[in-house]
C-alpha cells in the first residue's frame, strides 16, 4: 500500500494526496469549512459507492453487459452519541440487458467489495499523537 | 424565530424547520417547499412528504431512508431529484418534521 499524506490546504480544508493523486475534503460553512471539497463522511461514503461501482461493472462486463454503465447513488443517515454515521444507503443502477436473474448474484458482489467488508469488519485502528 | 408560513405566524429554528409539528398543513408545506426551491409540489413531492407524515405522526420518528424508498416506490436519486436538500434536510423540512441530527 502507498503512502497516504493529508496536509492542510486552508482553513479546514485538507489534501489527500497518494501516489500522484490529490483530493481535497472540507466542511460545508454550516460547519466551519469554505466546501471546497467533499466532507470527510461523504467521502467515505463515496469510497463504498466506488468500490461497489467498480465491482459491478466488472461483473456486468464479464457477463457481456460491459456496454453499459453502472451507477451507484449514495446517501447517509447520522446519529448521535457518539456522533457517527448511523446507515448508508446505497441504490446500484445496472446497463439495460441485464437479466433480473441476475440480481442476487450481483447483490453479493457488491457486498463483498473490499470498502464494504471492512465497514462490515471494522479494522484496528492504530492512531499515534507525533 | 418567528416567520410567516401558510398564512400563519409559525416558529421556525435557524435552519428553518418548523418547531411545533402541529401548525403545520398544506400552506405551511408549500411556502416551507419554496425555502428549499421547490416551486411546484407535485403529486410526486406530496406523496414523499404524505408519507413521512404519516409515518412521524405514527411513530414519531422520521423513517429509515431505505424505508421512504420503498415505501414510496422512488429510487434514491429520485428522491433528490424531487427535493434537492435531500430526504432529511430536504423533505423532512418540508413535511414538518425535527430536523434531523447531524451535518450532512
Amino acid at each position: 500500500m502507498d503512502l497516504i499524506t493529508i496536509s492542510r490546504r486552508e482553513g479546514l480544508a485538507f489534501d489527500i494526496r497518494v501516489r500522484h493523486h490529490t483530493v481535497t475534503s472540507d466542511l460545508s460553512p454550516a460547519d466551519g469549512g469554505r466546501d471546497v471539497g467533499a466532507a470527510p463522511v461523504e467521502m467515505l461514503a463515496g469510497s463504498l459507492g466506488a468500490c461497489i461501482g467498480m465491482m459491478v461493472q466488472r461483473y456486468c462486463d464479464s457477463c457481456g453487459h460491459g456496454d453499459g454503465d453502472v451507477a451507484v447513488s449514495l446517501t447517509l443517515e447520522l446519529a448521535d452519541q457518539p456522533k457517527r454515521i448511523g446507515a448508508i444507503v446505497v441504490d446500484v443502477e445496472l446497463p439495460d440487458g441485464v437479466p433480473a436473474n441476475r440480481r442476487d448474484a450481483i447483490r453479493r458482489v457488491a457486498e463483498q467489495c473490499v470498502i464494504h467488508e471492512t465497514l462490515r469488519n471494522p479494522p484496528r485502528l492504530d492512531v499515534e499523537i507525533l | 424565530m418567528e416567520t410567516t408560513l401558510g398564512g400563519k405566524p409559525v416558529e421556525i429554528d435557524e435552519d428553518g424547520f418548523i418547531q411545533d409539528p402541529s401548525v403545520w398543513d398544506e400552506g405551511v408545506a408549500k411556502d416551507l417547499a419554496l425555502t428549499e426551491s421547490v416551486t411546484d409540489m407535485t403529486e410526486a413531492h406530496w406523496k414523499v412528504v404524505n408519507y413521512l407524515r404519516d409515518y412521524y405522526l405514527q411513530y414519531n420518528m422520521a423513517p429509515m431512508i431505505r424505508k421512504l424508498c420503498k415505501e414510496t416506490g422512488f429510487k434514491l436519486k429520485e428522491i433528490y431529484d424531487l427535493f434537492p436538500s435531500g430526504p432529511a434536510k430536504g423533505a423532512c423540512k418540508v413535511a414538518g418534521l425535527p430536523k434531523p441530527t447531524g451535518c450532512v
